[in-house]
């Protein structure tokens, strides 16, 4: 009965389309790629990623100097954005890019739960950092994107060194940081928080009593924190090194009692036509080549033989919290909850 | 009421239901059978759907109140006053229609944030800020700065139809110029009003950028951001069938709000078409009064928010002082050279016109037979267009994209200006449907008896009497298309963009100051585009 409804609709469709001319203004076929049979190299590609548009299209340039015929089409959206488009590209028919470079692991563990993912084991994985890599094989994260505290250079003197130091009732009022119920990486960052031993929750009641902003995303806090509507934030460290480096009054503190971060993985759809092609963009990700790029772009990067970003500390002097995925994954929709009902 | 045989109406009638129906009723029932495909009540009410619903209803409902409130003071005073300066006074409050709220509403938190010079200067001298735009107060605030040029083009088209011959009458029988208004002008104005509270209303129910920004950091929660919520934070299953029922949901106060206006607007008045052109209202002693007071309350609403964007474009960064030595063109250069903004530019440009065109071709023929021919459908087909106003770009992308590979227009822009059809049509029926509706059938009549068929009679009155309110409605479209962000973003080809999506990447980047630039250029140049279209329908 639906089914015919749907059909009937579906005609209904096609005639309106006709009428209006609602016809394709440009057919760009970028969705159904030749399947070369042979090694042949040239290919076309598309890539889903959250990455900002300048930074993306600085790898893909990179890329194409390794690998000349493979053309890497980009979608770029908000992460939010991206699960929209990938969701409705499931209902309607079938996912139609090749590959996800977005978010956070809990993201990609759910398309694997779903077996949308390719399992792939990237050239070189052996140099990279064990903690972003999928045991089963079928992302591996891309950059490391620690939640730090920042603060205007201007208006703090002496900047909280912790997130214990948050709660000290002299920041009452003067502290925004973004909201788990938008941002994947908050919701993650609450959970970490909620489970972990010395904060939980007595340090998010603490923390609520100092009533912060709780801006929509991590773009807002860094802008209002630059700019001095709340002189601290709590934000991903490369948007404050970026505003930094531009002239804002802004600095950044890798809190000692623990830095949670998200590692932007990389995956291959599992339905994709172009699995080598995608594999080499895949491969250039995390070489030392892609990794160089990743560190010039101010984010920490996955392997210890590029550095870090000017101004950052090395690696090793940062106190990374890598916390079990499944306790994670399971007290995150709690955390979420608590963090809603306390910040409310 | 007589049962007619089929002739040009009712094929017309039947026509514009196949088009309508393909654009808004087929992406609609995509949407609504996501939503039924599963029972996601439950989580909803966990998730305070409730607080959420009422948070809406009551920021629509009341931001629809003063904007038309606001539109109709503006109507009066800009176009039927003597008020100094009103040509240019007009482009400036029509600013708020050419700025992206999302840009809109961090501007004026630079203005009342908590933390802002002002609250803080204000907190020094009188112990608490001056005002905190947090909050459900300023949700209803924005949403009503930037609806109000919608509500005031609508009223002002309607307004301009008003003969000046009653008020004169008035005016002999010895009433002042305020009581003729209020008792000829305003009843006579009743349908506008009614139009533009009903679009202004539905449409706010559904805008997400406004309550995310200056809404959700006091936990002011709407349906259209818990659309968001649930399809950012991975916290449930399924979260397009939870976003279908939230759509749903949106869908069911639409109706009710139709229905509600349907009835109020049965019980209308009829005027005869404008005979001679309206002499404006000598303000008198007021004039000068008057004037001031609006220039320094317009200026306020508009030209802050676009001062605030235009510090951010001449500095490098958020936070550097505003001083000579920090000023540069560097981010305005950024914004106006990233390869993304030309691309951006032709694309919204060319679709924004498109859909300019095709909704006022199509809202026009729309509203004409919604209100002229007796069909119960027909009467429908208007309400059936205005529906999708009531629904998040968000959900209206998911739709479209969901039916995009099965009548492959996958990544085409014709998928966008399909979707912008649907979104953007009730622009142009709502602004025809209050002219109409105060229209006597008289003429129509007159050209029946002459012998013209019902289509002709149709056609010559009164598409040609409605025809200015229709490309009313038509440059509203253009001007809300060609910053369009939510249906962009999601629908876009790899590699394209438009102009909204160009300056929310640059946000996204973290160059918020180039995002300001391109923000600010788009604005002046639609306000200078609009002021010579202005110039020349004068001329």
């Amino acid at each position: 009965m639906r089914q015919r409804t749907l059909v009937g609709l579906a005609i209904v469709t096609a005639a309106g389309f006709a009428l209006v001319g609602c016809s394709p203004a440009a057919d760009t076929t970028t969705s159904a790629p030749e399947a070369s049979s042979m090694a042949a190299e040239a290919a076309t590609i598309t890539l889903y990623t959250s990455e900002p548009q300048e930074k993306i299209d600085q790898i893909i340039a990179a890329f194409n100097e390794e690998q000349p015929n493979i053309t890497v089409e980009v979608f770029r959206a908000g992460t939010g954005d991206l699960t929209a488009r990938i969701e409705a590209e499931r209902t309607g028919a079938e996912i139609q890019a090749d590959i996800l470079l977005a978010a956070d692991s809990a993201t990609f563990e759910q398309y694997k739960a779903d077996e949308l993912l390719l399992n792939y084991t990237p050239t070189d994985i052996e140099s990279v950092n064990p903690d972003v890599i999928d045991s089963d094989g079928f992302y591996v994260g891309t950059r490391i994107i620690p939640t730090v505290i920042a603060y205007n250079t201007t208006a703090v003197d002496a900047p909280p060194t912790s997130w214990q130091d948050l709660t000290d009732s002299e920041y009452s009022g003067k502290i925004t940081m973004p909201n788990p119920d938008v941002s994947g990486a908050a919701a993650y960052n609450a959970a970490v928080w909620y489970t972990d031993d010395a904060l939980g929750e007595s340090w998010l009641t603490d923390l609520a009593a100092n009533t912060p902003v709780i801006a929509e995303s991590n773009g807002p806090v860094a802008q209002a924190v630059a700019a001095g509507t709340q002189p601290i934030g709590v934000v991903v460290d490369y948007l404050v090194r970026d505003l930094r480096d531009a002239g804002s009054p802004i600095d950044l503190i890798y809190p000692s009692d623990g830095v949670p971060y998200v590692s932007q993985p990389v995956g291959i759809f599992a339905n994709t036509d172009e699995a080598e092609a995608s594999g080499l963009f895949v491969d250039f990700l995390i070489s030392e080549a892609g990794q160089t790029i990743a560190v010039e772009q101010s984010y920490l990067p996955i392997r210890n033989d590029v550095g870090t970003p000017e101004g950052a500390p090395a690696m090793d002097d940062i106190n990374i919290v890598t916390p079990d995925l499944d306790t994670i994954a399971q007290n995150k929709a709690t955390a979420v909850a608590l963090f809603s009902s306390l910040f409310g | 009421m007589t049962p007619v045989k089929p002739d040009g109406v009712t094929w017309l009638g039947l026509t514009l239901w196949l088009v309508v129906g393909a654009v808004v009723l087929v992406p609609l029932a995509a949407v609504v059978f996501l939503g039924l495909s599963d029972n996601h009540v439950q989580v909803l009410l966990d998730g305070g759907v409730l607080e959420a619903g009422r948070n809406s209803l009551v920021s629509a409902g009341v931001s629809a109140v003063l904007a038309v409130a606001v539109g109709t003071i503006l109507a009066i005073l800009l176009d039927h006053t003597d008020l100094p300066g009103r040509f240019v006074l007009r482009l400036f409050l029509l600013s708020p229609l050419l700025v992206p709220p999302f840009v809109g509403a961090i501007a004026w938190l630079g203005i009342f944030g908590p933390s802002s010079a002002l609250n803080l200067a204000w907190a020094s001298a009188f112990g608490g800020p001056l005002w905190n735009l947090y909050g459900g107060d300023g949700v209803i605030f924005l949403l009503t700065v930037h609806s109000y040029p919608i509500a005031y083009l609508i009223v002002g088209a309607a307004l301009r139809r008003i003969p000046s011959d009653l008020e004169q009458a008035a005016r002999i029988g010895g009433a002042s110029t305020w009581r003729a208004m209020r008792d000829v002008t305003l009843p006579l104005l009743r349908p506008a009003l009614l139009s533009a509270f009903t679009l202004t209303a539905v449409s706010n129910l559904a805008d997400f950028g406004i309550p995310s920004i200056v809404g959700l950091p006091e936990r002011f929660v709407t349906l259209s951001t818990l659309v968001y919520r649930y399809i950012q934070s991975g916290t449930v299953d399924k979260p397009l069938e939870v976003v279908g029922t939230i759509g749903i949901l949106l869908l069911i106060i639409a109706i009710v709000a139709l229905v509600i206006n349907a009835r109020l607007a049965r019980r209308g008045n009829e005027l005869d078409d404008a005979a001679a052109p309206r002499t404006p209202f000598a303000l008198g002693q007021a004039r000068w009064g008057v004037g001031i007071t609006a220039w320094v309350l317009g200026l306020a609403v508009t030209l802050l928010p676009l001062l605030a964007l235009a510090s951010q474009s001449l500095l490098p960064a958020p936070g550097v002082p505003f001083t000579w030595e920090n000023l540069t063109l560097s981010s305005i250069k950024r914004a106006l050279t990233a390869p993304s903004t030309l691309i951006g530019a032709v694309n919204s440009v060319g679709l924004a016109v498109a859909a300019g065109l095709i909704c006022t071709i199509l809202g026009l023929a729309v509203a004409t037979v919604a209100t002229r021919t007796n069909a119960r459908g027909n009467r429908a087909l208007g309400a059936l267009a205005m529906l999708p106003q009531a629904i998040p770009g968000l959900v209206i992308a998911v739709g479209w994209l969901i039916l995009a590979p099965q009548i492959g227009l996958f990544n085409t822009r014709g998928l966008i200006l399909c979707a912008y059809v649907m979104s953007f049509l009730a622009l142009v029926v709502q602004a025809v449907d209050a002219p109409l509706r105060s229209t006597p059938t008289a003429f129509e009549e007159a050209a029946r008896v002459s012998g013209a068929s019902r289509l002709r009679s149709l056609f010559d009155i009164s598409w040609r009497m409605s025809f200015p309110a229709a490309v009313t409605g038509g440059v509203l479209v253009m001007l809300t298309a060609v910053r369009e962000l939510t249906i962009s973003v999601l629908l876009l080809a790899p590699g394209n963009h438009t102009l909204g999506v160009s300056i929310f990447n640059l946000q996204q980047a973290g160059a918020y100051n180039a995002a300001s630039a391109l923000a600010l250029v788009v604005t002046i140049v639609g306000l200078a585009g609009l002021g010579l279209l202005g110039r020349r329908s004068r001329g």
